[in-house]
């Protein structure tokens, strides 16, 4: 009798096409815009090379030949595309936007003229600072060790310091001077992959679409299927059992199909530990299966009623974990973290989160606790809600 | 009128679920809009850094971090190693610097301490990479410069300490004469354009949910037989319906409206917000076409969500209602010109940057939102062409 009934459950599930759209093409769907709206992003945010004009004024060779060198193709920390204009040109260029600043030479100090603040415009001023700094150190360097060097001699031609090799010195020390530090952050810093996990939560909690129809079928108040189950001898925890297997099932295959079409289509990373991945995803759905189900048995409305608090339930669910903009995960997480102990849709964003990001495995693991005592809950609730109904009258 | 009556009915019956509906657009709109702030503020010119100092925070290390308040964001965060860690990989930090234990005697002993960082990887954090190097780099030229001479390779006193602090700290000191040419609030008009740029998503998915609710009661089997027999002509019966249905687009556009005063502030006063009012009223007109389009197609309610959801996520994501357009691959951008959204949210983004405002600068502005107006007159037609197919069917 139970591989009977998971049969036809199963088969049913599969013939509903409101069913099948929200858990296996409504994610794939999502998924796509998500890789197209994405897929840019984080190159976007590394810093371009930036197009700035320079107006010569009057000479000033330092700074012109600083600017080349950082205009240089072949220089590897290439920050600018420099071209020389009249003022007139120059400003006309700002005004359209096709320059992000440009640098009027004076003997003395350049003038930076720009359009409004913003990083390209900063990175222009500082680099111009920096030239200007570095030639202040110089000076400051050189005029030092010259005073320096005539102190030990107080008269006489011969000693007279040789300015051109102080100035060369000064110069090779600044050049000499490089620093570099060490960069200790894990590699794995791409934050549009919470989007993606936000993805897969919503598939598993949607999968309770799927459970809810099963249960409703052998609810006698939800239709005529529902009244005939319950009249069968067969006993009622084996019947729920095995629709519940079904569903599960079902929904199962249908996340199956989401991970192939997210990793090989749309290249996303999960991490490496594919056991943990599993088990990630069989504890999600057994999550969603159980929202499914508590949905079903506990609220009394009819089916569509049913599906549309399900479903808003899951989207307020995928929202607060960064569906619809990352940073409201990280705004809960860090100001009330107590909202992710009820909200399975971030448990189930964070343990892939955890996976991909951390190298320990203890914040994977509270949150597989954590969807397993929120299942266990909803299941309890529903097993509750569901024994020794009776109907006087339907 | 007796339509109109009728279309009031159902309204009211439904009032419940379109409130709800409603209600949780306008917050996740509202939400969004404070989530996002760190995010959208890219323009902000200091970079967020965090810094870990393991030194005693006096002499050198003080004014080393000294420069970094200065010129960067310190961000606070718990202070745990996954704490941090999260705030990088959300990007509420860009940079992470820690100061290594004894960073202040090495320092002075010449020995160039290697410092640790975590870095995004993207523009904020490579300009913070640029602060932090260019103030090491002169501190390391006037170590050399200054301790050497002293005492060779012992700890130098205060008084040289003092001294290298005062040359460092007046070499970066130096600034360069910057000229602004625009005087544009551009922090006010980013919010603006995210908070219009929303809309999209809002407006279409409001406009849908909800009209197409109310038609579905109006395309009941039975209700449609009862009005192809009246002597009502079906095109005046659309045409109360659409005036209906663009009584609750109003009132919705009217909502949003009144919160974008809270959300944005003052910029809504300007010449700029009357635009982005006129643009999204358009963008309104074009939203209640689409619902009476749609809802003139499906007529079955748990479709309904499914269309809805794809619609206006979709549109949303590909057209840059959720991610910056300017971050949108090209090939995105081309397939989202057929979509009336691209040219609501180009105008909106046209909006952003302009200074003056005449016939010239306007041009633009009109013909997307002549465009906008083209789809919808589009709809319209394609809606009654539908309508009347139905009805010999029938």
């Amino acid at each position: 009798m139970f591989y009977h009934n998971f049969k036809y459950a199963f088969k049913t599930l599969f013939r509903d096409k409101m069913l099948i759209f929200w858990t296996f093409a409504f994610p794939i769907i999502l998924g796509t815009f998500f890789n197209m709206a994405f897929s840019n992003i984080e190159n976007s945010e590394k810093l371009d090379i930036i197009s700035i004009a320079i107006v010569e004024k009057e000479e000033n060779e330092i700074m012109k030949q600083a600017f080349e060198t950082l205009s240089d193709e072949e220089n590897e920390d290439r920050l600018f595309q420099t071209q020389y204009e009249s003022e007139e040109r120059a400003k006309e260029l700002l005004e359209n936007d096709e320059i992000t600043g440009y640098l009027v030479l004076l003997k003395e100090e350049p003038k930076v003229v720009i359009k409004s603040n913003g990083i390209n415009e900063t990175i222009l001023k500082y680099v111009t600072e920096e030239i200007m700094q570095n030639t202040e150190m110089i000076s400051d360097i050189v005029e030092k060790r010259v005073q320096e060097s005539m102190q030990g001699y107080p008269e006489g031609i011969y000693n007279m310091p040789n300015v051109e090799n102080i100035y060369e010195d000064v110069m090779k020390m600044l050049e000499d001077n490089q620093v570099e530090f060490k960069n200790i952050s894990n590699s794995n810093l791409s934050y549009t992959m919470i989007e993606f996990y936000t993805l897969i939560a919503m598939t598993c909690l949607y999968g309770g679409i799927l459970g809810m129809t099963a249960i409703n079928h052998n609810l006698a108040n939800m239709g005529n299927v529902g009244k005939r189950t319950s009249i069968t001898p067969t006993s009622k925890g084996k019947i729920i059992f095995s629709s519940l297997m079904a569903s599960y099932l079902a929904q199962l295959i249908g996340l199956a199909i989401l991970f192939v079409y997210t990793i090989f289509v749309l290249k996303v990373d999960y991490g490496t530990n594919l056991p943990l991945i599993v088990l990630l995803s069989l504890t999600g759905s057994l999550a969603g299966l159980s929202l499914g189900i508590a949905v079903a048995t506990l609220i009394k409305a009819n089916e569509n009623a049913k599906i549309g608090i399900l479903i808003a339930v899951t989207m307020l669910g995928c929202f607060l974990s960064g569906m619809m903009g990352i940073t409201m995960k990280y705004m809960i997480d860090k100001n009330v973290p107590i909202v992710n102990l009820v909200n399975p849709a971030s448990m189930i964003t964070d343990g892939f989160y955890a996976l991909y990001y951390y190298d320990t495995l203890d914040r994977y693991f509270l949150n597989i606790v954590s969807l397993l005592i929120f299942s266990g809950v909803m299941i309890i609730l529903s097993i509750n809600g569901l024994r020794k109904q009776k109907y006087e009258a339907l | 009128m007796t339509v109109f009556k009728t279309f009031l009915k159902v309204l009211n019956k439904c009032k419940f679920s379109v409130i709800l509906n409603t209600v949780i657009l306008l917050i996740f709109a509202g939400v969004n809009m404070q989530a996002s702030d760190t995010q959208m503020n890219f323009e902000a010119t200091k970079p967020d850094i965090l810094i870990v100092n393991q030194d005693t925070n006096i002499g050198i290390t003080q004014n080393l971090t000294k420069y970094l308040e200065g010129n960067c964001e310190i961000i606070a965060v718990k202070d745990n190693e996954d704490a941090i860690n999260d705030a990088l990989f959300y990007r509420d930090v860009n940079y992470v610097i820690y100061i290594p234990q004894n960073y202040r005697q090495d320092v002075l002993k010449g020995e160039n301490p290697e410092i640790q960082i975590k870095s995004t990887g993207d523009y904020q954090a490579s300009y913070a990479e640029m602060l932090l190097a260019r103030y090491v780099k002169v501190q390391n030229i006037y170590v050399k410069e200054l301790v050497k001479q002293t005492d060779n390779k012992t700890l130098a006193d205060e008084k040289v300490e003092n001294e290298i602090i005062e040359k460092i700290n007046q070499t970066i000191s130096k600034q360069t004469e910057i000229e602004m040419t625009s005087k544009l609030d551009t922090t006010g008009l980013e919010k603006a354009t995210f908070y219009y740029n929303f809309a999209n998503y809002t407006l279409l998915a409001g406009a849908i949910l909800v009209i197409c609710l109310i038609l579905s009661s109006f395309h009941e089997e039975r209700i449609r037989k009862r009005t192809i027999v009246s002597s009502m002509k079906y095109q005046k019966h659309n045409r109360i319906l659409l005036l209906g249905n663009g009584l609750f687009a109003l009132v919705l556009w009217l909502f949003y409206v009144f919160i974008s005063f809270f959300v944005v502030g003052n910029v809504m006063f300007s010449m700029q917000g009357i635009i982005y009012m006129i643009n999204s009223f358009v963008f309104t007109l074009c939203a209640l076409t689409i619902a009476f389009l749609v809802g003139s197609i499906i007529n079955n309610k748990n479709a309904m969500n499914g269309i809805v959801n794809v619609i206006a996520l979709g549109s949303s994501f590909l057209c840059g209602a959720f991610v910056p357009v300017e971050w949108l691959p090209d090939t995105v951008l081309k397939i989202a010109h057929i979509l009336p959204s691209y040219w609501y949210i180009q105008s909106n983004e046209l909006v952003k940057t302009m200074e003056e405002f005449n016939l010239e600068t306007l041009k633009p502005i009109m013909i997307n939102m002549g465009v906008v107006l083209l789809f919808a007159i589009g709809f319209i037609i394609v809606a009654n062409l539908i309508e009347r197919k139905k009805r010999k069917i029938a």
